[in-house]
């Protein structure tokens, strides 16, 4: 089970700012998108998560087309994490989170949503903060209150094998490296419970050390997609970066001047 | 496997157990001003002394002028605190307000131009109940088509270009209505001038009973899409990736509040501040989310319109103030401290 693009194409006032991409994000794994700014990176969420619709390709969540599945039957099966807009009004940090669950009627697990919530609060450490207003919270803190809130949207009771997907656009920015830590962790045990993840991040050391997969854009395009110790290598980076990149084998480290 | 029996029925509700229980005072509060408002006025009734004499004069001022008017108080009230509400929502803009997309201007430039151009023309019987009504309906829902043709459909672009059009559609609305004050008689521009300012007073039964039920059903209609609300706070491509269909929401709150207001300003003149000022005070007292807030602000709503419109009628009666004053009077100031509150934050 994956989801799938196919020559997927998004094109702006004959820009192409997404080229002809064809990748799969599978179940249980972690492929992470590095490029400098502009590559198409954050265009190529948009496509998938559905916020846009692309000029051309296909995308497939387990081999149906995204546009044969309902606005509501997406959000059970893929959460997506971006930059957030204000909020206008005073929500309680718990309130916030809870918005990520939902409503699927009468089902055999809401019953479960008090706990379910309780023990999301506790793993993104969100869990002293849940009567505060959400509005007085510091940038890392909402950050990870919406990390939570992403994750309640795709809980599911032990034993569930609904297909899943997490769609993350750099869910570390304003985090201290604890809580950056904390967060590459969790999304790691997210995987490990087969849910499949698209990460989208800006650290190289931090992608290669907690993907399975790394995809490089540059320009719109996918120059290269594979395991993180043969896609990073000093040439591609130096091109892609236009820096100069140096490769430590053990540990293995990039480091750039 | 799991049978359908070992499936409870779990619906969350998102509302807390204080919530529940401010809303019970709510609608208490709304009962006891509606006794209060129906037995005080210019004649005063004691409900022991109708209940012996049925066939009074009393009785018929109760039952055909005072009673129509406390209800269409209470209905227009509950219209402009649950539109005020969910455009609030909708706008993510606690300034957002029925006047501000410009419905209430284009109903009341509606009810202007048959004011001016047709009360020479028609009787006053099916003027009065029919043309004015419907004429500010008309002019609301023009000003609807004008937002669906410039917002495309309202398109998942944002909504800035709403409350652009609406700016623009209100300029237009004082326009209209300033030429059709200056070619207008003194009889009718005294008529346009006290409508404007709003008024309860030519409420009859035959006049209220459509509207009612054109209300109520518009707010059973509503207020089911209050956890929708909340989750468009997040903004529009958050609640677009937790199942909302953000188009549908949209048209479904414009609508609502076109046809509330529409209505309202129809049978009763433009009436400030209400769609402002109530849902503020219900998330004020008691939270924010809107399965709490709509049906708080429709129950506040009523009951703060029914004390303005007792407060009209009897502080210098037997004269009346218009309603429309007096709501300004408490809005504007309250308005104010807003402003003065958000730039503080």
């Amino acid at each position: 089970m994956s989801v799938e693009t196919i020559n997927l194409t998004w094109e702006i006032k004959s820009k192409r700012i997404v080229d002809e991409v064809s990748l799969k994000i599978n179940q249980g794994e972690i492929l992470t998108i590095l490029g400098p700014n502009g590559a198409g990176k954050s265009s190529f969420l948009k496509l998938i998560a559905g916020d846009s619709t692309a000029s051309d390709g296909e995308i497939k969540f387990d081999d149906i087309p995204l546009s044969n599945i309902s606005i509501q039957d997406r959000s059970f099966m893929r959460s997506v994490m971006s930059q957030s807009q204000e909020i206008a009004y005073d929500f309680t940090v718990k309130e916030i989170i809870e918005m990520g669950w939902i409503d699927r009627g009468i089902s055999d697990y809401s019953k479960d949503f008090e706990e379910a919530v309780k023990k999301i609060s506790i793993e993104c450490s969100v869990a002293d903060l849940l009567e505060q207003s959400f509005n007085t919270l510091s940038g890392g803190e909402k950050r990870r209150v919406h990390f939570a809130r992403t994750l309640i949207q795709l809980w599911r009771p032990s034993g569930s094998d609904d297909p899943r997907y997490m769609f993350l656009d750099e869910p570390t920015a304003n985090l201290d490296i604890l809580h950056e830590q904390k967060m590459m962790r969790l999304i790691q045990n997210k995987r490990d419970e087969g849910i499949g993840i698209l990460l989208i991040l800006h650290d190289l050391n931090l992608a290669a050390k907690y993907s399975d997969q790394i995809a490089i854009f540059n320009e719109g395009k996918l120059l290269e997609i594979g395991a993180p110790r043969t896609v990073l290598n000093e040439e591609t980076l130096s091109k892609v970066y236009g820096l100069d990149m140096q490769i430590e084998e053990s540990p293995f480290r990039i480091n750039y001047y | 496997m799991s049978s359908i029996l070992s499936k409870k029925v779990h619906s969350l509700k998102f509302i807390n157990s204080f919530q529940t229980g401010i809303l019970a005072l709510f609608v208490i509060s709304t009962l006891l001003i509606l006794v209060t408002s129906i037995t005080l006025g210019s004649f005063n009734f004691s409900l022991q002394e109708l209940l012996n004499d049925s066939n009074s004069l009393d009785n018929i001022v109760l039952l055909e002028i005072r009673i129509p008017r406390v209800l269409l108080a209470a209905f227009v009230g509950a219209s402009l605190g649950l539109s005020g509400a969910s455009l609030q929502g909708l706008f993510r803009n606690p300034l957002a307000d029925p006047g501000l997309i410009g419905v209430s201007a284009g109903a009341a430039l509606g009810a202007s131009i048959v004011i001016v151009l047709g009360s020479g023309i028609l009787p006053d019987f099916i003027f009065g109940t029919l043309i004015l009504p419907i004429s500010a309906i008309i002019g609301a829902s023009l000003v609807i088509s004008l937002l669906y043709l410039f917002t495309q459909g309202f398109g998942y672009q944002g909504i800035t270009y709403m409350l652009l059009v609406g700016i623009a559609v209100n300029a237009f609305a004082s326009v209209g209505i300033g030429i059709l004050t200056y070619i207008s008689t003194d009889s009718e521009l005294r008529g346009l001038t006290f409508w404007t300012m709003g008024s309860f007073g030519g409420a009859s039964w035959q006049l209220i009973i459509p509207a009612l039920i054109i209300i109520s059903l518009t707010m059973f209609w509503m207020i089911p899409s209050a956890r929708k609300l909340d989750l468009l706070q997040l903004g529009e491509p958050e609640a677009y990736r937790l199942g909302v269909d953000v188009r549908k929401l949209k048209f479904k709150v414009i609508i609502a509040s076109a046809i509330t207001v529409g209505i309202s300003v129809s049978l009763s003149g433009m009436i400030g501040f209400v769609g402002l000022v109530v849902p503020h005070l219900v998330r004020l007292i008691g939270g924010v989310n809107h399965n709490y807030l709509l049906p708080g602000s429709a129950f506040l709503g009523a009951s703060l319109m029914m004390t303005a419109d007792l407060l009209s009628r009897t502080l210098i009666q037997p004269a009346e103030l218009p309603v429309g004053l007096i709501t300004s009077a408490i809005g504007a100031p309250f308005f104010l401290w807003l402003i003065f509150r958000i730039r503080k934050t």
